[in-house]
This record gives C-alpha cells, sequence and structure tokens, in this order.
C-alpha cells in the first residue's frame, strides 16, 4: 500500500510525486485522494502512474484519479496528455475497452410507481438486452453496416430511425468522433464486433435502474436543469464500451506498437505501455482504428438504449416519449481525443488519454451542448451494484488543473478471486433483494466479484473530486434494479 | 492444478501463473486457465473440434496469439474449449493446436467471465531449470 508520507501533499485531496522519485521521469506525477484513499492505493498505482510520467512529450503531470487501481500499463483511473507533435499515443493509456462509458436515462416515474413492477422490467430488460459470455448481439444490424456504424457513430442511429432527434447532442463528441478509417481494422476486429453489436457484456458492465437518493439530492437547481426535479425521481444507467470490436483493435495495435517502438527508439518500462509518436503513420493507423471503436460504442449504448425504451414502454403501457426517456447524457472513459486546453502560457490542441477517467469540461465550454453549456459538462460516476452512483457536473478547475478530467467509478481493493472467496452470487443476490435491489445477473460467479465489498466506497471517491473541485456533486442514485453480464 | 490464480495483481482483471515440464505443456495449460476464467470447463463435453495454425516471431508472441485466438473464437463462433492438444514447432515460432469443447449454452454452461483480452502486463513464457512457466493477465 502507498504511504502518503512519502509524497508532498499539496491539498487536503491532492498528492505530488516528483520527479526526482524515479529515473526517466519527465514530469511529476499528481494523485487526486484523501490520506485514507491514498493509504490503501495498490503499490501498482504508484508504479504505473510514475512509468506513464517517463512517456515522451507528455506534459505537465500524470495523473491518477481518486478511484485509481492496479491495471495494465496505465493505472485505471489515470489521465495524461500529450503533445501533439512531440508526443505519443499508447493503446494501454485508453484500455482493450476502447470508449467503455457510462449512460444516464431519465423518466419521469416516481419510485412508488415502479417499485411494484420492478422485478418484471428488470426481467424484461434482461431478455431485451444480450449479457454476458459469448452472447450474439443483433448481427443483421451490423452486418454490411460497419463502415457507416463506425464512421458515423450516433448519427448512424438518428438516420436509421434508432435513435430520437436530441440524442446525439447528449452524446460525448456529439456520439462520433472525426477520422474514423475502417480499413485500419482487421478481419478478426470485424467479426468480433458484427457478433457482439448492441450486447452489454460482463466483467463490472451493468445496467442498472436507479432512484435519486432524497437524502444526498446536492443540488436539486443543477439537477433541474439535467431533467431530474422529483427526489425519488428514477433513472437508468448503462455501462459498457465496444466489445470484442474494441478489444481486438486494441490487441492488434499493441502488438504492432510493440515492434515498431524500436525503430523510433523508444523504450518503455512495461509491455503495456507500448506507444508511437502520435504523427507517425503507425500512431495514425492506430488513431483512425481507435475511433472506429470509439463510435461503435456509442452505437452499441444507444442499442441498448433503445431496448431500455422498449421495456419501460410494455410495463408502464406508454410510449417512451410520454415517460420522458430523454438521454441525460453519455460520458466515454476509456479514450484519447486531440482537445485544446490552455495552461502556464500554452494554449492549443494536446491528445489527452483517459483511461477509467471522465472527461469533466467546466461551464462555457463550447464541446458541451447548448442546454447544459452554462452550467458545465454532465460527469456520470458509476459505483458497485451494491453502493449507488452519482451524477457531477464539470469545472472551470478541472479545466485548469486536470485537462477537464476526473474520477471514472469506485474502483477495486479486492480482486475477483479474492471477491469471489468472501461471498457467493447466490447470497449475495438474496442479500440485495433484502436491501430492496432486485439483481438478474448472466452468472452468479460474475455476480459475487462484482461485490460492494470488492471497491473503494464511492462517497468518499466522489467527495475527494469534489473537494479538489474538478467535479461538483449533483445527485446520488441508488440502485433498485440491476442487470449484470 | 498446473496453473495458479494470482489474486493481488491487477485487481479489476484476472492474473495467472501456469508452468508444465514441456513448452507444449505449457501453451496447453495456459489455454486451459483462460478456459477456466470464462466457464466452469466441469460442464462442457468437447463435442466439438476446432483446428490452429499460427505463426510469430517468438515464443512470447506465439503463446499471446494463440490465447487471443481462444477469446476470438468464444466471440466470433461461440465456441468455449475443455481439452487441448498443442504442438509447437521446435523454434518456438510456429504452432499446431486441436481444441475440444462445444457451442456456448447458458442453460448447460456455468459461465464466469466474458474475457476482453490478453494483456502484455507482465506477459512472459521463461525456462527455469526443466520447467516451463507463464504469467498471463487477462482484461476482464
Amino acid at each position: 500500500m502507498a504511504q502518503a508520507s512519502s509524497f508532498k501533499q499539496v491539498s487536503d485531496v491532492s498528492w505530488e510525486i516528483p520527479t526526482t522519485y524515479k529515473q526517466g521521469m519527465r514530469v511529476p506525477a499528481r494523485i487526486y485522494a484523501t490520506r485514507k484513499l491514498l493509504e490503501a492505493m495498490d503499490n501498482g498505482v504508484i508504479e504505473q502512474v510514475t512509468n506513464v510520467a517517463c512517456l515522451p512529450g507528455i506534459v505537465r503531470y500524470a495523473y491518477a484519479m481518486a478511484d485509481a487501481h492496479w491495471g495494465y500499463g496505465f493505472p485505471i483511473g489515470g489521465v495524461a496528455a500529450f503533445d501533439v507533435e512531440k508526443g505519443v499515443i499508447s493503446p494501454g493509456g485508453i484500455g482493450f475497452d476502447v470508449n467503455c462509458g457510462m449512460r444516464l436515462i431519465r423518466t419521469n416515474l416516481r419510485y412508488s410507481e415502479v417499485k411494484p413492477k420492478i422485478k418484471e422490467l428488470v426481467d424484461l430488460i434482461f431478455n431485451l438486452v444480450p449479457a454476458g459470455v459469448g452472447v450474439k448481439g443483433f448481427q443483421n444490424f451490423a452486418q454490411g453496416q460497419m463502415g457507416d456504424i463506425t464512421s458515423l457513430g450516433v448519427k448512424w442511429c438518428a438516420e436509421h430511425d434508432l435513435a430520437w432527434d436530441d440524442d446525439p447532442a447528449h452524446v460525448e463528441e456529439g456520439g462520433y468522433i472525426k477520422g474514423a478509417d475502417i480499413s485500419k481494422v482487421s478481419r478478426q476486429a470485424m467479426s468480433r464486433g458484427v457478433s457482439q453489436f448492441g450486447t452489454l457484456g460482463s466483467g463490472n458492465h451493468y445496467l442498472e435502474i436507479q432512484v435519486v437518493d432524497p437524502a444526498r439530492f446536492f443540488d436539486p437547481d443543477l439537477a433541474k436543469g439535467f431533467g431530474i426535479v422529483h427526489d425519488d425521481q428514477v433513472v437508468v444507467m448503462i455501462h459498457c464500451g465496444s466489445r470484442g470490436f474494441g478489444h481486438q483493435i486494441c490487441t492488434d495495435y499493441l502488438r504492432n506498437f510493440e515492434s515498431s517502438m524500436r525503430r523510433y527508439d523508444i523504450q518503455v518500462r512495461d509491455r503495456d505501455l507500448a506507444c508511437l509518436p502520435f504523427d507517425s503513420r503507425e500512431a495514425k493507423d492506430y488513431y483512425s482504428a481507435m475511433v472506429c471503436a470509439a463510435n461503435f460504442a456509442f452505437v452499441n449504448r444507444q442499442i441498448i438504449v433503445n431496448r431500455v425504451r422498449e421495456a419501460f414502454s410494455k410495463v408502464f403501457h406508454r410510449d417512451a416519449e410520454s415517460l420522458d426517456m430523454h438521454l441525460i447524457y453519455d460520458v466515454c472513459h476509456n479514450i484519447a481525443k486531440v482537445e485544446r486546453h490552455s495552461y502556464e502560457g500554452f494554449n492549443g490542441e494536446l491528445l489527452v488519454h483517459r483511461k477509467g477517467a471522465t472527461r469533466s469540461f467546466g461551464p462555457g465550454h463550447p464541446d458541451i451542448p447548448a442546454p447544459y453549456r452554462e452550467v458545465g459538462q454532465p460527469v456520470i460516476i458509476g459505483g458497485s451494484m451494491e453502493t449507488g452512483s452519482y451524477l457531477l457536473v464539470g469545472t472551470k478547475k478541472a479545466m485548469e488543473e486536470t485537462f477537464g478530467s476526473t474520477a471514472h467509478g469506485s474502483g477495486r481493493t479486492m480482486s475477483r478471486t479474492a471477491a469471489k472467496r468472501e461471498v457467493r452470487g447466490a447470497e449475495l443476490q438474496k442479500k440485495m433483494l433484502d436491501r430492496g435491489i432486485y439483481v438478474k445477473a448472466a452468472t452468479m460467479d460474475g455476480l459475487a466479484e462484482e461485490a460492494g465489498m470488492a471497491y473503494k466506497d464511492i462517497s468518499e471517491v466522489v467527495e475527494t473530486m469534489d473537494r479538489a473541485g474538478i467535479s461538483r456533486k449533483v445527485v446520488a442514485l441508488r440502485p433498485v434494479g440491476n442487470i449484470k453480464g | 492444478m498446473p496453473f495458479r490464480y494470482l489474486p493481488d495483481v491487477a485487481l479489476a482483471d484476472v492474473a495467472f501463473e501456469a508452468e508444465s515440464d514441456s513448452i507444449d505443456g505449457l501453451f496447453e495449460t495456459c489455454a486451459l486457465a483462460v478456459t477456466d476464467v470464462m466457464v466452469d470447463p466441469k460442464t462442457l463435453k468437447g463435442g466439438t473440434a476446432k483446428n490452429f495454425s499460427l505463426e510469430a516471431q517468438d515464443l512470447d508472441r506465439l503463446l499471446y496469439d494463440f490465447l487471443t485466438e481462444l477469446i476470438i473464437s468464444k466471440d466470433v463462433d461461440s465456441l468455449l474449449f475443455r481439452e487441448y492438444s498443442v504442438k509447437v514447432d521446435p523454434g518456438g515460432r510456429s504452432l499446431t493446436a486441436q481444441a475440444r469443447g462445444d457451442a456456448i449454452d447458458r442453460e448447460r454452461h456455468s459461465l464466469r467471465n466474458d474475457v476482453k483480452a490478453v494483456t502484455m502486463h507482465l506477459f512472459g513464457v521463461s525456462q527455469v531449470g526443466p520447467r516451463w512457466k507463464a504469467t498471463v493477465v487477462l482484461d476482464i
């Protein structure tokens, strides 16, 4: 575990590791955490964030957010920005699940209306949204359409009557990132993408029906702007990404990057930190393929939202429009994007990697959809299925301090193997039902691995980011129904 | 068990260490570990066979590619395997293998985790005395 006394304390919730910590560090590392969270962080985070600080062209800091935990290459909960001319891009700094992200949909239903039908609702969604190991998705939709899906993202959905008019504007980047090139994607990635189109996945991916927690309704005025007006309002949260399509693209390019690094005389401390100059041909090819996966993920979440709207409509005998099932927002938390930032006299484009970290753009930013622009970008932080989640908002301080970035979840403190030793899936399912959370899981083993005790206290993570001023709490969301892949 | 999980490595993922007295056996053991992460192998019957033929620049890469092929088979062909027979060529740069397993059936198979990918984190094959060893971290 990390020792707080080894680091320079910057504030009550931020710490710095100087470049003298490790040979080759080009910038210091910055960790956001309370003393308690820092001391609970595994040493893998410290090793990994300081390894990231050694990468060519990194600017300002290598960051670890309050939810950081040991990943591969970059820590999960890591942010790093690179000079677009002298810096690198690293597939391991984005992750295998390209554009894994969160979606939040509101309803105008109150919990008292949903509670008697929660089992029916969750069971129906479980049947409509494919989840779990090796499950097939909506292959007929995707077959022959992958070029358009991956270049147009949610715009493709809008063109095919698979999105509401206001859906694309409520997705990060408007639901599609420019620069996709399907010719840079392997045949294996295409096959995996087609077969898993519209699926939830497994691991920590979930679909959750949640209720506003009246005791933690922090900013009702701001919440109103996001369409959350009641203190027992029901919302739906979706956590998933680009499925096998993105996983294979990352696999393919990690392999290419590792062998190409020699040509650019780049050495890294971990094979999963393989990286290449962003302006190299190989890096451009990866970026074009990675953008394909990012756009695929936006569409994947959209297809799932359509099934959720269909399920609510069937159960409540009203169309989804009359249930006000609008998208509040969709955020990426595994991505690299070229963004414009200013710091210490610099004003220009940077390549920002966020791996298990969320964009947190503050008020007035032109990339925020018009209805939210004055208040800031919605930030969706998903917790464990037992402890609930949070809606926050981006801040100006995040723009100044972290390249507009914050945490993404609660972060694990216990391995999957250890969690399974502690609790059995069926026992956990019953315990959760007793607490008013109806869970439908594709596998009982997978359920046990995602038990709340395997994660950090999400409230402490969120409180840390709020106190640091890089995202601000709006409302806490309590789970009442959960679908686990 | 010829492989053991490493619960203190990469908390969100699954790490394992495998060993064998032969390189063929090491590849087979690693493949069994990947299966074990995805499904209880005892619930598979092994009625369907799939053949693999791979080439790579070195032994590490050959194992990485072989395990990746198993993940692709799970996603594209919906196949999970319980038995493996692997023959690595003497140079360690190519292999032929046969895997036997079943098409995924949620009712019959006790499914576990959907492996996304084999990571390069801590990945490696080594020979310690007469034993071959490998460390693998799977992204979940």
